[in-house]
């Protein structure tokens, strides 16, 4: 079942307070935090959050189109090992 | 095979009796394995042109590879990795690097101290992320793959210079306390 409207996205207050320090200094750190299961909220993005998987901290560039997920689901906890595509491009924002 | 090769498929099996194969490719549209110009085998010394045919099944699409006639021949080449050259790979736009490119590279922080080298490109969802073995040894670093955290990538040196206040974690830190009860 869904989670409920009227209650609100759920996050964690410790990382709402993290998020508004960060983005008041301007400064350009990752974030670390424990809390995969706080909701992106616009106000997020931008910010580049360290969310810890069990083992690191993956490094997570917060943009629009993560509003609504959740944080842990862009860390993930176990490894792939595949093969790279040959012709793929990574992009440097 | 040559540093300045790319492995663009491998042959998996033969298929029909017209030597035909099936390929598992390594591009990111597997329709796009004949794309980039003949391949050559893992020694270089055979060149083929490429014809896919069919709709890819996951990631395996079935091929004629020019010179071969039957299944036989289809079947001596099972496991051959196809190659393209670096060069065959078209120009990319400004701030945009192949995967293949990357992998390899130097990792310097901005005083010039040496940290690893790039083993992987990953994208979780949340960017694009270096993957940064350390000389130390020990688990792997990732890294934004931003200006700001990788401002210089010089593919001419071999390095890419990596922003410690930018890219890495700040060391130490308590997890955060579990608030009171569930989920208000």
């Amino acid at each position: 079942m869904a989670r409920s409207v009227w209650k609100g996205p759920f996050v964690d207050g410790y990382l709402l307070k993290k998020a508004d320090a960060a983005r008041s200094s301007g400064r350009k750190e990752i974030i670390k935090t424990w809390s995969r299961r706080s909701t992106v909220l616009p106000q997020f993005v931008g910010v580049t959050f360290g969310v810890y998987n069990g083992r690191k901290f993956i490094p997570v560039n917060i943009t629009e189109d993560m509003v609504g997920h959740k944080l842990g689901e862009f860390s993930p906890t176990r490894t792939f090992t595949g093969h790279t595509a040959a012709d793929k491009k990574a992009k440097r924002d | 095979m040559a540093a300045d090769t790319i492995c663009i498929g491998v042959v998996v099996a033969a298929h029909g009796v017209r030597g035909q194969v099936k390929v598992r490719s390594f591009t990111e549209d597997p329709l796009k394995l004949g794309a980039y110009g003949p391949v050559t085998d893992d020694s270089g010394a055979r060149r083929f042109t490429v014809k896919v045919q069919g709709a890819p099944k996951d990631g395996v699409v079935i091929a004629t590879l020019s010179g071969l006639a039957d299944r036989d021949a289809a079947e001596a080449l099972r496991r051959t990795r196809l190659y393209v050259p670096r060069t065959a790979l078209p120009a990319v736009a400004d701030d945009e690097f192949y995967h293949a490119d990357l992998v390899g590279l130097e990792a310097r922080t901005t005083d010039g101290a040496a940290l690893g080298k790039v083993s992987a490109v990953q994208n979780f969802g949340g960017g694009d992320l270096l993957e940064i073995e350390p000389l130390a040894g020990g688990d792997t670093l990732l890294v934004p793959f931003s200006k700001a955290a990788v401002p210089v990538v010089d593919l001419a040196a071999g390095t890419v210079v990596i922003d410690p206040v930018t890219a890495l974690p700040p060391a130490g830190g308590e997890p955060e306390p579990e608030p009171p009860g569930d989920e208000a």
